[in-house]
């Protein structure tokens, strides 16, 4: 436990201890909602006189009918690979991108960067019309209803952010080690992948967490290019499958949302620390 | 000349541009920075350029559903400055915006703050806050939605409970205020649903600021606040003028970024009120897509979406010279 | 000499590199296939053929069962695979419109109301299947629905409404009974509401109840939207009446958390017994039957039915069709239109509509001398809709502007905020002006 200089701890308290405790309340009371709502039983659900915080009679059967009664598992499956894929290219392209706009210098640099920087600005509701053309004509092979529709449009919503991430890391490392590699016989080429990516691997895990996350999150491009129940991703599946009608299946609706968070929070975890260091990497540049 | 000769030959028979070492195409600049920014330029020219070209012709058309519509110049825009709907749209898009923005700030700067020191469980802790930034959008609003219910919300229900509960300190009994049944309408108030959506927002947002803060936080060096201390500085004095100038640049792009994002924000306000109670929550993409998906009008939606644009265009580039303003300081 | 060597060294690099290149893009590019393969969907001439359902997601649950099994028997007998998706009734638009502006996706979409006006560039001629349905008797508000300038582009399945249900134990307990008019319904209310058990009425942005109740309001009392040439006519002395009406209505006998309702929230309230009366189809009946036939809950026995309530203009009630729609694009069409005709023979009909218990009806008269209606009194009401059944556009065309009109919520908002406290001059000026918008 760190303590500051001259502090004491009724002010450790005021200063830390009780907003902390507020803040992690705040935080984290939807996900004990969540857990609560997934092992109540329906009568208790949908009783107006029942305490909501507590449960009389816990039960899977929510668990059991997410798992077992839709295609959840499959979902899981499918939003994996599709973040997993997504991440893969967006850093691909922001990697190199960022190389090139942070190290090189050519003609256009300028501009191109920040054209890339502004097509974050343009909506999707505007884009996903259009982009749903252009996914069902795509020359060769049809990419509607694939996981691919998804794995290619993603990155240009990820790329921008990530390309500036990138950028700030890469001007903190040190031409010179480059300089020496090359001396030493290396091409840029080898140079970048040998010296410069390996000093940028906190930014670029923290790209690729950032990367990971709005793949796993996002609903309206998914929602238009999917429609087969074997290809969706949870937030489609979830809110197309467990509302029928009027019939919001709450239950499994809330084991699904955990089910969807907490296992990759738990794996975040272990990298948030690389993530807050790639950050500040970023900005130190 | 004699070739035996060792005298150094004359440079001006010499054959200077065949002895110039030959660069490698692959290590020029020119050839390599295109070939790196490649991968990106295609994917944003097919799947982001040429699209955002159709909405822009589309928003200028009277597009209907599967008719190419022809052009029509300004009409879609004439039509939503005469809509009433369409400023009450515009007034919620910022006012959302700015509020959202102000709290998360506020509440992640703290956050961060408050997070900055070693402690036990520090990791389980930044896990744990990250989490509503993790859980997938849709269905971390569709719990706020159960939340909020008209008759079943928890909210209503720790209210009631706690307003309705005499309260006795020291033998002096304090009556409860309220004796009938509280119910904050919190989705079907225009006032009650637009702090609802707000509150929503923020409670995603401020672990992505939060984390970013504290990224920038652990940029200071601890000595500058040790030195700020030794000075006579207090705590809060530190923060402003210590912390806050180091993390600017970090916190800039942070929320402006988040400007941008919170602006475009669809998902929030289509699951909790698809912009009611009579568009009190609507926002420019909700109100796009209602005009594209349920009158079929794609021409007079792109235009709503579109009109987004100015106002991002002028925030990007404000940040574009100030980022620029401090490199060069 | 030593710089020439290096520069010689140097030299050689890049030829490596760029084998390095080629290595990794190859890998990526089999990686690629390899994945596509895996996940991603075959190219289309390995495909078996499909005929692609897309339909919303029933109120009632065993009717979609009832949907999935029937296009399965259908299947069998064709020769075809079918494979029916269920989804939230919301989406439908957002999925429709990019199947027809990406000429991809279902083969039928099962689209509501007049919803065909709007999508009917990507839709086939379905005129010949119509005759076989029914022709000239399918009730006329429904066939408006199709009917886009001469030719039908879909095919009127069944179509829904709403009446009120309402427990008689606390009616009888408040000593009255069922409302015939406007005015016996605000006695009715006020008693309801004093005994605790309010009027539950959803004025927020959903397609299903909120939308029913305020046509019918606006056209029992004599009131229009648009007069027959599509002149907006909202403006009028019975708008203010029906305004008048209702602000006391919402305050002296409604739930007045009603505002924020979506179609599910007075279905919960009911069976959650906050409420006693609510204008619904007939879902909420449908699960307290359930609840008996599952759990001998006998909350079911105290549940009845009434229509809307007679205004100075009459009574009305707000329909809507469930319209099979087969796309231009689909490659399947001949299998599309048995299909139609397979759900329409008398037999497989006759299964769904029971199975619905009243929720849905067909589209032909016919269907109200089904004994279905007198083996439940309690459901009998709803044979009348079709009677009194109009669809959102009346009196004016059924096109896509009303879509547009209902699609922004006007009369919903017209009567919210009045019911809110804003004055009628100023609620009806602003509806006006939203309307010559549209109708300009």
């Amino acid at each position: 436990m760190e303590i500051r200089v001259g502090e004491t701890y009724f002010q450790r308290l005021i200063i830390f201890y009780i907003p902390l405790f507020m803040f992690l309340v705040a935080m984290l009371f939807p996900f004990y909602w969540m857990l609560i709502t997934s092992i109540k039983p329906d009568a208790e659900l949908y009783n107006v006189r029942s305490i909501p915080f507590l449960v009389k009679e816990p039960t899977l059967e929510h668990w059991k009918f997410l798992f077992q009664e839709t295609l959840f598992g499959r979902w899981a499956l499918n939003t994996l690979w599709i973040a997993t894929a997504t991440t893969v290219v967006s850093l691909i392209c922001g990697v190199c991108a960022a190389y090139a706009l942070s190290r090189l210098r050519f003609f256009g640099s300028t501009t191109i960067g920040v054209s890339i920087f502004v097509t974050y600005l343009v909506p999707p509701t505007l884009l996903f019309i259009p982009l749903s053309q252009v996914i069902a004509n795509f020359p060769l092979f049809n990419l509607y209803d694939t996981p691919w529709s998804l794995i290619l449009t993603y990155p240009t919503l990820l790329v921008p952010f990530s390309t500036w991430l990138l950028m700030g890391y890469f001007k903190t490392i040190p031409k010179e080690l480059e300089e020496c590699a090359r001396i030493d016989g290396a091409s840029r080429i080898q140079a970048m992948i040998r010296i410069v990516l390996p000093l940028a691997a906190p930014g670029i895990l923290s790209a690729a967490i950032f990367s990971f996350t709005l793949a796993w999150n996002e609903f309206l491009y998914a929602l238009v290019f999917l429609s087969s129940p074997l290809q969706k991703t949870i937030p489609v599946g979830v809110v197309s499958e467990l509302i029928k009608g009027d019939v919001f299946f709450w239950g499994a609706l809330m084991a699904g949302a955990l089910f969807g968070s907490v296992p990759v929070a738990i794996v975040y975890s272990f990298f948030v620390e690389h993530y807050v260091s790639g950050i500040a990497g970023a900005v130190k540049g | 000349m004699n070739p035996t000769s060792t005298t150094t030959p004359n440079v001006s028979e010499l054959d200077l541009d065949a002895m110039k070492p030959r660069v490698p195409w692959l290590e020029r600049e020119g050839v390599l920075g295109y070939l790196l920014l490649a991968p990106a330029l295609i994917l944003i020219v097919i799947f982001m350029a040429y699209p955002f070209g159709l909405g822009i012709w589309f928003s200028f058309t009277d597009k209907l559903v599967g008719d190419p519509g022809k052009f029509v110049g300004l009409d879609n825009f004439l039509k939503n400055f005469r809509s009433q709907i369409f400023w009450q749209s515009a007034w919620n898009t910022l006012f959302f915006t700015a509020m959202a923005t102000i709290f998360k700030t506020i509440l992640g700067m703290w956050l961060a703050v408050i997070l900055n020191r070693k402690f036990k469980f520090s990791r389980f802790t930044r896990a744990a806050i990250l989490l509503p930034f993790i859980v997938p959008t849709v269905l971390s609003t569709l719990a706020w939605l159960w939340m909020f219910d008209a008759t079943f919300s928890v909210f209503n229900w720790i209210l009631n409970w706690f307003w309705k509960l005499d309260i006795s300190i020291f033998d002096l009994v304090i009556k409860a205020p309220y004796r009938g049944r509280l119910r904050i309408n919190w989705l079907g108030d225009p006032g009650w649903a637009m702090f609802s959506i707000i509150l929503v927002n923020v409670w995603r947002g401020v672990p992505f600021f939060a984390i970013t803060f504290l990224a920038g936080l652990q940029t200071v060096p601890q000595d500058m606040y040790d030195a700020g201390a030794i000075d006579g500085a207090n705590g809060w004095q530190r923060f402003w003028n210590i912390t806050l100038p180091m993390i600017k640049p970090i916190a800039v792009v942070v929320v402006v970024f988040s400007i941008v994002v919170t602006f475009a924000d669809f998902q929030l306000v289509y699951v909790l009120t698809r912009g009611g109670p009579h568009n009190s929550t609507h926002l420019f993409a909700t109100l796009a897509f209602q005009v594209s998906m349920q009158s079929g009008n794609l021409g007079e939606g792109a235009s709503i979406a579109l009109f987004m644009l100015p106002f991002l265009a002028v925030l990007i580039l404000w940040q574009l010279l100030y980022l620029r303003k401090e490199e060069s300081a | 000499m030593d710089k020439q060597t290096e520069t010689t060294k140097v030299a050689w690099q890049p030829g490596m590199s760029r084998r390095e290149f080629i290595k990794t893009t190859s890998g990526l590019a089999v990686a690629a296939g390899a994945g596509w393969g895996m996940f991603g969907q075959a190219p289309a001439f390995a495909q078996e053929r499909e005929l692609h359902i897309l339909e919303w997601s029933s109120f009632v649950k065993p009717a979609d069962v009832e949907t999935d099994r029937q296009a399965a028997e259908f299947g069998k007998q064709e020769g075809i695979k079918v494979r029916v998706e269920h989804i939230n009734a919301n989406d439908l638009n957002a999925r429709a419109t990019a199947a027809v502006e990406s000429g991809a996706g279902p083969d039928l979409i099962r689209l509501l109301g007049n919803q065909p006006h709007v999508y009917a560039k990507g839709l086939i001629d379905h005129g010949d299947l119509i005759q076989e349905v029914g022709g000239e008797t399918i009730w006329p508000s429904l066939r408006d629905g199709v009917n886009v300038n001469g030719v039908y582009r879909g095919v009127p399945y069944f179509f829904g409404g709403g009446a009120y249900v309402y427990r008689r134990d606390l009616f009888d307990e408040a000593k009255v009974g069922p409302p015939q008019t406007w005015d016996q319904f605000m006695d009715v209310g006020k008693k309801v509401k004093d005994l605790g058990y309010p009027i539950g009425q959803s004025l927020g942005h959903s397609f299903g109840d909120p939308p029913g109740f305020c046509y019918t309001l606006l056209w029992s009392f004599g009131g229009s939207l648009i007069d027959k040439n599509a002149k907006v006519s909202i403006d009028s002395q019975a708008t203010r009446d029906s305004i008048k009406y209702l602000a006391e209505f919402w305050k002296s006998a409604c739930d007045e958390s009603g505002l924020a309702w979506d179609d599910t929230s007075n279905n919960r309230a009911f069976l959650g017994e906050t409420i006693s009366c609510t204008l619904n189809g007939a879902s909420i009946y449908f699960v307290a039957k359930q609840n008996w036939e599952k759990k001998q809950d006998p909350f079911v026995k105290q549940l009845d039915h009434f229509l809307s309530p007679e205004g100075p203009a009459g009574r009305f009630h707000t329909i809507s069709g469930q319209n099979s729609c087969i796309m231009t694009h689909s490659k399947v069409q001949s299998a599309a239109k048995n299909y139609i005709r397979f759900i329409h023979k008398e037999e497989n009909f006759e299964k769904f509509f029971v199975i619905n218990n009243g929720y849905i009806i067909g589209v032909v008269p016919k269907w109200r001398e089904h004994d279905l209606w007198s083996r439940d009194p309690a459901l009998t009401p709803y044979r009348d809709l079709g009677t009194y059944g109009q669809h959102i556009g009346y009196p004016g065309p059924y096109d896509r502007r009303s879509q547009e009109v209902f699609a922004k919520y006007i009369i919903v908002d017209l009567y919210a905020r009045a019911v809110k406290g804003e004055s009628p001059d100023s609620v009806i000026k602003w509806a006006e002006s939203e309307l010559k918008n549209i109708y300009s």
